[in-house]
């Protein structure tokens, strides 16, 4: 019986403490700056090297590039760019080897969607994906 | 006439205790197991066969998914192989900073254990207090790493991301709030008579058998085997620190339970030391070249993990994908001995005996 009445008195204790719950879906819920979430891709910096393709482990980025269009400037634009976040797992290794900082991670990470279709995200989405976009990118 | 047969039970794939999917086919007499079958593989995804297309900083994200509570020490084993492979010095502040977080995060997987253990045998409030403060830890993970479980924080020379502002404090004062906690947690369980009664003398094995069937971590160290791979071969900068490895007798529930709540506390000691003596400034990040291809050749590493002995092997034929790798997982190790176990045992001691051995099924099943 003694050890019982010790764990009430724990118990007990513990019913004046502050609630640690979080109000979550109620109130969004901060994450740190270094939180990695759904990317922002910024078309304008992006160069076409195609190592965030290679480096992905699940390979689920997608990119086309085309031509330049003033003849006089060499090398690449983007055409296209898909991220397909049935198989994203968020690991930031796509922003880690990104030499122009084009495509970087954000605080977002609501990802749930009402059919798989919708999880192909393509480039005006992630465009468009700009709030809480990480300050701190390389480390 | 009363007429008794023999009946097949099947308990899970999705039995809660399991923590996962996990089965396991019963043959029970009345209420005595006869003959208990584990059947695996549900999460089986091939991690090894995946790694062999994978370049090596490919390959630890998947790491993070075997052992889904401790994963920081899954991203250490793989970096740590290819560094002995490519005999890579590593840089103080980058040591400090592994250790920090692989110790908090044995912190962490010892309270999941704690509370889900307890939830398993009918406790649910102490399930509540540990998840309080696995919390605070998965907190100051997700600060200094960016994700909450699947961190992806190690890299093949160093760690990707220095300590933020202020991490280095929050952790100092971590440490004596959940000492404070633990003497709570001591309070409110291992005095408690129901919780005792239920534990002792239950899934007891000796030290030949423990040693026979290559258990590790606390389902070896509670049979009096003192061996701890942090004491025994000192990896990384654990020879630094003033630590002891709780060892105990008897080899049943009881003696696991002590054994992992001393190793929270002990734990707790190396992360007052690495807090203490980590240096103000440093390199995070050794000089690594930009694809990392690792000699031809073989080796094994094998590290402490919060269950046991984790190994890595790698095969390398000199390119940037491994040849073949091999993760000796302990949670798949220690689960062998569940048949054994269970043989002979009342069905109300099978999920104090499958808890006690504290599996993660990503890990079991690769």
């Amino acid at each position: 019986m003694k050890g019982l009445m010790k764990g009430l008195k724990y118990t007990l204790k513990n019913l004046s403490k502050e609630r640690v719950t979080y109000a979550y879906p109620d109130e969004p819920l901060e994450m740190p700056d270094r939180f990695r979430g759904i990317q922002k891709f910024y078309p304008e910096k992006c160069i076409v090297c195609n190592q965030c393709a290679n480096v992905c482990p699940t390979d689920c980025i997608d990119l086309t590039g085309k031509k330049h269009p003033d003849p006089n400037k060499k090398g690449k634009i983007i055409d296209t760019y898909d991220i397909n976040f049935e198989i994203c797992i968020l690991c930031d290794l796509c922003t880690e080897v990104c030499p122009t900082e084009a495509i970087v991670m954000t605080n977002n990470f609501e990802l749930a969607e009402y059919s798989r279709d919708e999880l192909f995200k393509n480039l005006e989405w992630l465009d468009e994906n700009d709030t809480n976009v990480r300050k701190e990118n390389k480390a | 006439m009363i007429r008794t047969e023999e009946m097949l039970l099947n308990v899970g794939p999705q039995h809660p205790s399991t923590h996962g999917v996990f089965r396991i086919v019963l043959k029970i007499d009345g209420e005595i197991i006869t003959d208990a079958t584990p059947v695996i593989g549900y999460l089986h995804r091939g991690t090894e066969k995946l790694a062999e297309d994978l370049q090596y900083t490919q390959i630890i994200p998947y790491t993070d998914r075997m052992d889904y509570l401790s994963a920081m020490t899954n991203n250490y084993v793989i970096c740590h192989a290819v560094e002995t492979m490519m005999d890579m010095e590593i840089p103080d502040r980058a040591e400090y900073l592994r250790v920090l977080v692989m110790e908090l995060g044995r912190v962490a997987s010892h309270l999941v254990w704690f509370g889900t253990y307890l939830l398993d045998i009918g406790a649910l409030s102490p399930f509540l207090y540990a998840f309080r403060e696995r919390e605070m830890i998965i907190n100051l993970l997700n600060e200094i790493s960016g994700a909450r479980l699947t961190f992806n924080y190690m890299r093949v020379g160093g760690v990707k991301w220095d300590a933020p502002d202020g991490w280095i404090e929050k952790v100092r004062e971590f440490v004596p709030h959940m000492r404070k906690e633990l003497a709570g947690y001591h309070d409110l369980v291992s005095g408690n008579e129901i919780f005792l009664n239920r534990v002792h003398d239950v899934g007891t094995y000796s030290k030949e058998d423990a040693l026979a069937y290559s258990l590790s971590g606390a389902n070896l160290r509670c049979t009096g085997v003192d061996w701890d791979l942090r004491k025994q071969e000192p990896y990384s900068i654990y020879d630094r620190f003033n630590f002891n490895v709780p060892v105990t007798e008897k080899g049943d529930a009881w003696s696991r339970y002590q054994c992992r709540m001393a190793e929270i506390e002990e734990s707790l000691k190396i992360v007052e030391q690495a807090v203490e003596q980590f240096p103000s400034e440093g390199a995070i990040m050794a000089k690594v070249p930009r694809i990392i291809k690792p000699p031809a050749g073989e080796t094994y590493v094998r590290i402490e993990s919060p269950r046991g002995e984790i190994g890595c092997y790698i095969a390398s034929k000199g390119k940037k994908e491994p040849y073949r790798l091999k993760f000796r997982r302990p949670s798949f190790y220690n689960l062998q001995i569940l048949s054994k176990l269970l043989k002979g045992e009342n069905i109300a001691n099978l999920i104090t005996i499958l808890g006690g051995i504290d599996i993660v099924l990503g890990e079991v099943d690769g």
